[in-house]
Formats: structure tokens, sequence, C-alpha cells
């Protein structure tokens, strides 16, 4: 029988992928008109159970009741059916198409011109412009996708599930996207959706987001159901434990800085993307040996691109980078980490490695075996080449030493092809290439984003190892736990501007979140 | 003179531009939906074979018509649409399907198209019609010119000579452009195109609207192909593989992927094309200069790709494999 | 029915191996399946298969005839096979070496032409001595191939137009450039039609060469071709720049971030590709041919994609394939004659050959399906028993 107080049930819902099993036996119920969150770490298996319940698979078993009845939810338009709508994490738009077209897509009203039916833009634009209207979510109903911003995409998302009369509204990690403001935007959007009477569903990792807006909390952790909690009685260290698992400890240890002599100096950098948009805005700052310098800033405010630039990736259309006293802002991205990789046989130290933000797409090539990739930087430098012709008995015997060395773990070791491997290993595969560079400088990108939280231990250990052997190391990062747990100076970057630099022990969270947002200036 | 070259210019133009047109349509239904299609090629040579086949075939065959009777064509018109969709399936198999590699799959079919109507029309021949022949000859199609207009000074030259599958064309084109820009099929079509994921989330089957684009997609072409076969050789033979398919392709680059624009380079590379054949004859040139006014095409829509690479937008999604799975 | 599925299934999942052996298999399949498409056309037309596959290899020189005219014997038959094979080895190879750094060459036939048209003209009908002639004939075909090559790949670097697009448009520049150029009067052949005959000092065939009473056609080309093949696998294998070429193929971005040169490896790599495209103009239009026909753009370069493909994109796959679709172009004649079937039905089994080897993603897709499948199968079973005990 049903639990009337629900409006969705889930009832021992298992999931199994080859090799895991996404949810494991979880029950959980949803009432009319509350924000249920679903909190979890990556791979914990939130979006696969909210996947199921629109219709994107079917559960191996277990029952999913809705409104009292029992439903076998087969496809995302039997969801809608049922009222229910899901904002994915990537959004589903199509980019030459406006604003209303995009909204109307799959359900498009007919009306007559003269004798033949065409799909009516016209009338579906003013209904937009109504429904945006009614529930705050401002939009133009007749500008493209590609001309608009990522927040009103999200919002035309939004419009797409109330069109469709949406009930039941899911979010999948709603706010990884956006900008502080944006953030409170969209949490005041969803507040207000629940005023009207829907049911909202947010899949989050963040605790502060839960705690601003959810009434109860669902917390997930391997595909096993931990607890449903009350937020407003529940503290945000108690979330996040049971998150995890164990005690967190947000400390991490942390010896002493020795600085050394300055390594980097980026000096007035402006970085232009390809629209010839500047995004990185007349920014300076200098990393000594022996430093973490980390620059914290929500996602998209250029942060990826001051490390582009010092590698080489993107080119400085300002200002000056000087790598140990070189200047290399005209060098091509080989000369510098070349220097570098000269190293692997004096035991010197120069040059640059670069942990990439994306490691399968950028750090790796997927479809090498695992050795030629430990050796994708060093690969033309004798012992791996010489006048042209590669060795491969060194390739194969530097693996070798590498994934002893960095316990880099795969199905047939160094001759694995690295795309088999797990999004971990790959990761520690990178790290171990880069390491054993011995480089001067070293650029970490979100080193542990999507790693579980043993790895990411084990990463932040080795980025405290490198600095105490005195390397310079650039963090970036968009955790702010990760920032002050690890940097030893902070930079703060908002909208291509650099809003602070300062020892990391002067400034707390709560000080650099609002530098992150643009509010506090200097 | 100027006059009279002009107005032969522009009535030798039109045969050539509109089969092209609906070609390059054809193709535009696929590229739009995130297929490439460099089947073209194939495509219109089976279509004009099928429609060949079925108009020789009613008429030694079953004797359905008069001599002089033009319903065969007609025929042949039909056949060929349905011959081009039939083949286009292979296609839409290779590329929906079994997620082939679209430029592979669309070479292998131009390969397959050319030995197998070289194949079948000569074995049809020689078992159905009991002759030695590697071609199916038309009964050839009749012309008219429209009273009054084609009287008009310059302009009338588009109303003189007129083949009857110009019409057709110009009906099909219409309803071809109808269908893609204003009905819902279209838009699914189109938007498969720049974002199949969208597609899918809208409750939209992707396979199926590209399947189906590719496959009318194929009719559009086997139709051009037929009428190529009526208007520049009366007869089907594999010299319908002259590469006009490729030319189609070129033609719907130049015009961006969109139908009006690609009318306007079908009729550049048509003009193109009889002034090549055309004005040596006039002024007495060595024929061999026709080859030089027909590499313009190409290499316009070159240095259109290199001056405009910017404004020139292939589809977002085209030539990439669907995968619901992979986001 | 799910019976049946299981029964199947281990014995085509084991059949066709791990994922290293199905780059062998899966190309074998798709030859299997052809071959019985092709056989079933030949019972169709009231012939025996059988007969009619042994007589592609008879006409290649594979299989000895009953009798043979004058000065011909099995081995003439089998240089003449090899007179044809040697410009689709040259063709494949080139398609080869751009597909693995990810590029689709598929302005072969073009670059062919193009070369054979600068040998043509500049050394064909010259007087040089033929050891002069025929390594220049090599060189001037090489470059050119290389020169219209590397203009694709530039163009794709430069202002990133797809390569496939600029192949066709150059293919068909091309085409009716050389028909333009044949068609002159002094160069084209008014008995033929097509250009004139070479000089047969510069031709790299020697034709009706008469050796202890046989007449030979001797394809020196294939000399060469065969060092191509084990230079492209030692170029992929063991070389930095084959190395870099894998990598720009695989992942361009990844590349780019090694720090490898995106755009000059890729410029470099469709010069190789060229160069091995005008070597196949040469062994065709100079060797196998001996001259050009206007109005035409040859197939071979459109079929070299798919013997690439069905070769698996390495040069020792390819050997095999392109010698295998060889047999059944070049043994078509004869079949059709001894056999007493079209000419064309040669055509036809290449063409679905080639379609089917398009398959093999396919067919991989099944292969890993199927295991699925039973991995699903083993884990619900398993569920199962533990529901049972609890």
């Amino acid at each position: 029988m049903a639990n009337p107080e629900y409006i969705v049930e889930m009832r021992h819902i298992t999931k199994r992928f080859p090799g895991i099993v996404a949810n494991d036996d979880i029950s959980l119920g949803i009432k009319k008109g509350e924000i249920f969150a679903l909190l979890g770490e990556n791979g914990a298996g939130k979006s696969t159970l909210m996947s199921m319940l629109f219709g994107m698979y079917e559960p191996d078993e277990g029952e999913i009741w809705v409104r009292g009845r029992k439903e076998v939810i087969s496809s995302p338009n039997h969801a809608t059916r049922l009222n229910i709508g899901m904002v994915h994490q990537h959004f589903k738009l199509v980019s030459n198409y406006t604003i209303a077209e995009n909204i109307i897509l799959g359900i498009e009203p007919k009306k007559m011109a003269g004798l033949f039916p065409v799909v009516d833009i016209k009338g579906t634009n003013e209904k937009v412009a109504a429904l945006s209207k009614q529930y705050g979510l401002e939009v133009d109903p007749t500008a493209k996708i590609e001309n608009v911003n990522v927040s009103t995409q999200q919002r035309v998302e939004i419009l797409k599930m109330l069109y469709r009369k949406a009930e039941i509204l899911i979010f999948d990690e709603p706010t990884a996207v956006l900008t502080p403001q944006e953030i409170d935007f969209l949490l005041q959007i969803i507040r207000g959706l629940r005023d009207q009477g829907k049911t909202i569903i947010l899949i989050t990792h963040k605790l502060e987001e839960i705690k601003q807006v959810a009434d109860r909390c669902a917390i997930l952790n391997r595909g096993k159901l931990i607890d449903v909690l009350d937020v407003a009685a529940t503290s945000t260290q108690t979330m996040a434990n049971l998150m995890v698992g164990r005690e967190v400890d947000f400390v991490v240890e942390k010896s002493p800085a020795h600085f050394g002599p300055e390594v980097l100096k980026v000096e007035h950098l402006t970085v232009k993307n390809s629209d010839g948009f500047p995004v990185v805005k007349d920014i300076s700052f200098s990393i000594r040996a022996g430093e973490i310098f980390a620059i914290a800033g929500v996602s998209g405010n250029g942060q990826t691109e001051i490390a582009d630039a010092v590698t080489g990736l993107l080119p400085a259309a300002e200002g000056s980078i000087t790598l140990d006293g070189a200047d290399i802002t005209r060098s091509s991205i080989r000369e510098r980490s070349d220097l570098g990789i000269s190293a692997y046989r004096s035991g010197e130290e120069a040059g640059l490695s670069y942990i990439p933000e994306d490691r399968q797409a950028v750090g790796l090539v997927l479809d090498f075996t695992l050795a030629d990739n430990l050796a994708l930087k060093n690969y033309y430098k004798p012992p791996f080449c010489e006048k042209g012709i590669l060795n491969h008995a060194a390739f194969d015997s530097y693996g070798e030493k590498l994934i002893q060395e960095y316990d880099v773990r795969s199905g047939q070791g160094i001759h694995t092809i690295t795309r088999s491997m797990s999004g971990g290993n790959q990761q520690k595969a990178i790290i171990a290439r880069e390491i054993e560079l011995s480089s001067k400088l070293m650029i970490f990108v979100q080193p542990t984003r999507g790693l579980d939280i043993g790895a990411i231990e084990n990463i932040h250990r080795q980025i405290l190892a490198e600095r105490d052997k005195g390397r310079a190391i650039l963090l970036i990062s968009l955790e702010l736990d990760e920032i002050m747990g690890l940097a030893d100076t902070i930079g703060v970057i908002f909208s291509g501007e650099m809003q602070k630099i300062a020892p990391a022990e002067t400034l707390t969270t709560n000080e650099v979140g609002q530098f992150m947002m643009g509010v506090k200036q200097a | 003179m100027m006059m009279d070259t002009l107005h032969t210019l522009i009535v030798e133009t039109l045969p050539f531009a509109l089969p092209l047109f609906i070609m390059a349509i054809g193709g535009i239904y696929s590229e739009r939906s995130g297929v490439t299609n460099l089947a073209v090629e194939g495509l219109q040579g089976f279509g004009a074979f099928m429609g060949a086949f079925a108009a020789v075939l009613v008429v030694k065959k079953f004797m359905f018509f008069a001599p002089d009777s033009q319903m065969p064509m007609y025929i042949a018109l039909l056949f060929a649409f349905l011959g081009g969709m039939l083949f286009a399936t292979i296609h839409s198999v290779l590329c929906v399907k079994f997620k082939a590699n679209q430029v592979i799959s669309g070479v292998v079919i131009n390969i397959l198209a050319t030995a197998l109507t070289g194949f079948l029309t000569s074995q049809l021949n020689e078992s159905i019609f009991g002759a030695a022949s590697s071609q199916f000859k038309l009964i050839p199609s009749a012309r008219f010119s429209v009273p009054l207009l084609s009287q008009i000074p310059i302009l009338g030259a588009f109303f003189t000579n007129v083949y009857p599958f110009e019409v057709i064309i110009i009906v099909v084109a219409l309803s071809a452009w109808y269908v893609l820009y204003k009905t819902p099929f279209g838009m699914h079509l189109r938007a498969c195109g720049d974002n199949p994921h969208a597609v899918d989330a809208a409750g939209v089957d992707v396979g199926r609207v590209r399947f189906l684009a590719v496959m009318l997609s194929g009719g559009l072409s086997g139709l051009g192909g037929i009428c190529f076969a009526y208007s520049l050789s009366v007869q089907f033979s594999p010299s319908i593989y002259m590469g006009y398919g490729y030319l189609a392709i070129a033609a719907l680059i130049f015009g961006n992927w969109q139908i009006l624009p690609t009318l306007g380079s079908c009729l550049i590379f048509g003009f193109a094309r009889a002034a090549g054949y055309n004005l040596p004859l006039i002024y007495d040139m060595p024929v061999a200069f026709k080859d030089l006014f027909m590499i313009l095409p190409y290499v316009v829509t070159l240095l259109l790709l290199v001056f405009f690479s910017k404004s020139n937008r292939a589809p977002r999604a085209l030539g990439e494999i669907y995968d619901k799975g992979k986001r | 029915m799910k019976q049946k599925s299981g029964s199947i299934g281990p014995v085509f999942r084991s059949l066709m191996g791990d994922e290293k052996r199905q780059k062998i298999t899966i190309p074998l399949l798709a030859i299997l399946l052809s071959l019985l498409a092709g056989a079933i056309v030949f019972l169709l037309l009231g012939k025996n298969p059988l007969t009619g596959y042994v007589s592609f290899l008879r006409g290649s020189g594979l299989v000895p005839k009953a009798n043979y005219a004058a000065h011909k014997n099995m081995f003439t038959d089998f240089m003449s096979f090899v007179n044809a094979w040697t410009p689709m080895l040259f063709a494949s190879l080139a398609v080869a070496v751009a597909m693995r750094s990810g590029l689709f060459n598929i302005g072969v036939s073009g670059q062919m032409l193009l070369a054979g048209l600068a040998a043509t003209l500049t050394v064909g009908y010259s007087g040089l001595p033929a050891a002069v002639a025929k390594p220049l004939v090599l060189i001037i075909c090489a470059v050119t191939g290389a020169l219209v090559a590397s203009l694709i790949g530039f163009l794709k670097y430069k202002w990133n137009i797809s390569e496939v697009v600029s192949s066709i448009m150059l293919n068909y520049i091309i085409r009716y450039w050389v028909s333009f150029c044949v068609k002159l009067p002094g160069i084209s052949d008014p008995k033929t039609r097509q250009s004139m005959p070479i000089n047969p000092n510069a031709r790299l065939s020697l034709m009706d060469t008469e050796i202890f009473g046989l007449k030979i056609d001797i394809p020196l080309g294939i000399i060469l071709a065969l060092a191509a093949v084990f230079l492209i696998r030692f170029l992929f294998d063991k070389m930095r720049l084959g190395f870099e070429f894998r990598a720009i193929g695989a992942n361009p971005k990844a590349a780019k971030y090694a720090g490898i040169n995106v755009g000059r490896n890729l410029v470099a790599s469709m010069a190789i590709s060229g160069a091995l495209a005008g070597l196949a103009g040469a062994t065709y239009f100079l060797g196998y041919v001996g001259s050009i026909q206007p109005d035409t753009l040859i197939s071979t370069g459109f079929d070299a994609i798919a013997v690439c493909v069905l070769g698996n994109s390495t040069p020792l796959g390819i050997l095999l394939s392109s010698f295998f679709i060889s047999v059944i172009d070049k043994g078509s004649t004869y079949m059709s004659s001894s056999v007493g079937v079209r000419q064309e039905i040669g055509a036809l089994i290449k063409g679905l050959i080639l379609l089917f080897s398009a398959c093999g993603a396919y067919f991989s897709y099944l292969i890993e399906r199927s295991r699925q499948k039973a991995l699903e199968s083993a884990g619900v079973t398993q569920s199962g028993k533990e529901e049972e005990r609890v």
C-alpha cells in the first residue's frame, strides 16, 4: 500500500552496472511541496537514483510509487506524463534555436497557415513570456541559446519543465556552473517554486546549499542510503561525516613553510578567449620555491586560463611570465616544460609540470598504453628516443618504475590501454608523470575533482611533499576547503581580476568566500 | 549576340541547376540531422537506375503506353525517389543503427552503387529485355515554353524550353523547405544536427529522426539523379556517376546548409557549367575549355571556406555518432 | 529463446576473441559475410560459387588455369596481377598514414591523378634515358602528391576546414584540370581519346618483357611499395614522428598539452600520405596503364579508404587486404569469361566486401553487448541465489 504522506516513494531500489552496484536497496519517500536534497560524494549513486525516477534507467529491483500508484517509468516521456521534470547537469539545449523553440521542442503547438499546419512560434513566444513572468524566471523568448549566458540557459531548462506542467522537479548539481550571485538567485527561484506547490529534489554535494534551502536531506554513500535527516535540526559537520562515511578531517597536517627564491613571476597578465574578450585581466603574482600559491574562485572566472597561459596552451595577450629568471612569455609549450625534462637525466630542477583540469580530454591519450602516457612528456628525449627512433625498452622500464613508486593500478600493468583504467588511477598516472619531471614549478588544476576521499587525501599529501621538497606550486581549485587546507598564499580571482593576495593564515574561509563573489574590495 | 548568348546560357542553366538543387536539399536533410552524407553521388545514381529501369520496364515489357507518351517519365521520377530512399537505407542502417563512421559509409555506398547498378543494368538488359547493353535508353522528355512569359526579354529564358521535371523539382523543393523549417519533424531534424541530446531529452527518438532524414535525403538525391538522366544523356548508364553528387555537396556547403542560399549556389554552378559548354561552341574555342569552367564551382567553394570560415558553419553535431549513454 | 542466445553467444564470443584478436577476426568476418553474399549472387545466376571464386584466383595467377596463350603462364598472370596491385597498395598506405593521424585523406584519387599528369607532361614524353626518367617520375609524383595533400593539411590547420571537404573540392579541381590538359592537341591521342602513350623509358612497369620465352609485365614499383609497407610500419612503431602522429590522431588536445606541435605534424602527416598517393599515381598512370584517361577520377583512391579500414589501418593488415581486393579486381576479367557471368560481379563482390568492412564497429559492438549480457545474466543468477539463501 502506498504511504499517503509521500508524492514519490522509492522502495528497495537496486541498480547494477557492470562491475558496480550503483544503488543498493534504497528506500525513501518524498513529500509533496518540500525541497528534498540528495547528498553524496561523486559516484555515491545520487544521479543514478534520480535517473530512474526520470525514466532514463529501469531499476533492477524495487518499486517506484508516484502519487500512491506503482509505476514502471519506462522513458523520460513517461516521466513527463507523470509530471516529473529534470534539469540535467549538462544542459540539453539546441544552440541555434531560440529559447521559445527549445522550450516547445518535442511538443510543438501547431496552427494553420493557410492550408498547411505549421509550428506556432508566435503563440509560443507569448506563452513563454507569460510563464517566465509567473515564476520570476526572466528570459527573452526570441533570444538564441548560443547568445545567452549559462544561468539563462539554466532558467530555460527550468521553464522547459514548467511548460510541460512538471510538479516534481529534479535538479542535478544545478549550482556547479554558476557564480555566487547566480547561485543565490537560483536558490531563491527554487524556494519560490516550492511556495507555488512544486516538489523539488535537489542533487548536490554542497552542504551549504542544502543548509540554505532544503527541508529534508537523504545521504548516500557508495550506493547505500545512510540516513534521511531533517536539515534544520542537523549540523553541517554531521552531514559531512555521514556523507564521507567517517570523521572528516577538514585540516590537513602541514609542516611550516620554508620559502626559497622566486620561481614564477607573472606580471600584468591579460588573456583573451577565442572571441577576443579578456577573461584574465591585468593579473600579477609570484610564487617562491617551497610555496603553495592557491587561486580561489568560482568556476569560469579566469583561473584555468591563468594556468593555460603559464603553460603556453593559451597565448598571453599582454604582460609577461618569468620562470626561474627566464622570460617564457613567448616560449612554446615544449620549451617551457622541456626545461624540466632535462632534469630526468641531470637531476637538476627546472621547467614546469602541469596537472590539467580535464584529465581525460587533455592530460592523457586514452587510446595509448599506460607506458606511452607515462612518457608523454619525455618520449622525445634520450633514453626514450635517439635520432628520431624510439626505444621501447626505456618506455617500459620507466613505466614500471613509476607504477611501482606511485602505486598506479591497472589490469595489464604498463601495457594497459589507459581508457580502461579507473579515474583515480588515471589521475595517479598523470601526477606520477608530472612529479617525476622534477620541475621547479608544478601547476595543479582541480587535482582531486571527482575522486573519492582516500585518493584526495593521498594527492594532498603528495602536493605538500612536493612543496616541502622546495618546488613552487600553483594550485587552482574550486573547493575552498582544499585551498584553505593546503595554501601558503591565497589569491582570489573574480571575473578575471585578482581581488586579493594574502598569506593563507591571514584569511578566513568566510573572507575568501566574500572575495570570490567580488563583494569585498581590498 | 550578347543577349542571345545570355538567353541560351539561362535556358541551359536550369535543367542542370535544379536537379543539382534537389540533390543538395537531399544532402541538407541528411547533414542538418547530423549525418554526414558523402553518399549523394551513389544515391542519385541508384535512384536514376531504379527510375530508368521502371520507365523501360513499363514501356518495353508491359507496353503500357504509346511510344511517345510522357507517362513513363513520371513513373521514372517516382521510382527514382523510391529507389534513392531504398538505397539510402543502407546509409541509415550503417550510420544510425550500426554507428559506423559516416565518411567511410558514404564512400563505400558510392563504390557499391556504381558496381551494383553497372551489374544490374547489363544483367537486366540481358535477362528481361534480351538485349546486350549496359544502358537503359529513355524516351526523351518533351520541353515546353510558357506562352507570354517566355517572351519577356532575358527573364523569359527562365520560361523557355522547360522540362516538366523542373516544375516538379520546384514543387518538391518548396515542400522540402516547408517540412524542414515549418513542421515539428523539421524542427526535430535540425535540432538533431545541433544537439541530439536535447532532442532525446525532449522525448524524441534521435535515431528515428536521423533514419528518416537520411532516407529522404536518398529520395531527393534519386530524384535529382533521374532528372540528370533525362536532361544530360536521355539514358541511364554508369556515366551517370560524373561527380555531380559531390558538386551538390559543394553547393550545400556554399549555401551554408540552408535551402534558399543553396538554390543560389546551384544557379551559379549551373550557370558556370552552361557557360563552359556553350561559350566554346559560340566563340569557336577548343571544347576542352569547358573543363576549365567546371573547375570554378569547386574553387569558389574552397575560397569561400578560406575567407568566410567564421560565418560558414556546418551543423554542430555533424558526423557525431549519437550514443544515448554518453553525455 | 534465452537458451538459444545463451548457446550461440559464447561460441561467437570465443571465436571473435578479445579486443586484440578482434583486430583480425572482425575483418575476416566482414570478408566471410561478403563472400557469402557473393555466393548467393552466383547461385542466383545458376553458377557454382566455388568455381567462381577459384577463377578469381586463376585470373590473378594464384591457381593454374587449364591452358595458356603463347608466352603466358601462371607466373605472367601473377606478375600482371602485381602490376595492378601496386597502386592499390600505395593508395591504401596513403590513406592509413592520414587515418592514424586522425585525418581522412579522401583526396587520394585526385593526388594520384595530378601526380600522374605532372610526371607524364614533364618526363613521360621526354627522351630521357630510363635510368634518369624512372627515378625522376617517382620523385615528381611523390612531390606533387605531397604538395596537394599538405595543402589539405594546411587548410585544416590554418582555417579549420574539414579535410574531407577540401579533399573533395581538390579532387574535382584536379579532375577537370587534368581533363583540360589531356584533351589539348598534342597530348590527346585521337584514336584512344586518352593521353598519348608515354615513352617506355619513363614507364615504371616493363611491359611484355621477354624472359625465358615468356612475355612478362615487370612492375618495378612493387619493390618500392613493399619497402613502403615496412617503412610505414617502422614509422608508427619505432619513430618519434609516428608517435606524434598517433598522439594527434588519438587526442589532439592531449598532444598539444604534451608539447607536440599539432599543426606541423598534421601537415607532415598529410605530406607523407600525399607522397604515397603520388607514388600510387606513378605506378598506376606511368606503370600499370601508361596513359591518362580524361573525365575520370579513378576509383582506386576511394577503394583504398575501405581497404585501409579492412586492414585495420596497419601496414601489414593493408598488405593483406589490398592483395585480397586486387585479386577480386584483377581476377574478374578471367572469372567473367570462364564462368560465363558478367565481369561487373567482381566489382559487386568488391563493393560488398568494402560495405561489410565499414560495419566493423558494429561487429565489435555486438561482441561487447553479448559479453555484457553474459555478465549481466551471471550477475542476476548470483543475486537470485543470494535471495534463495535468504
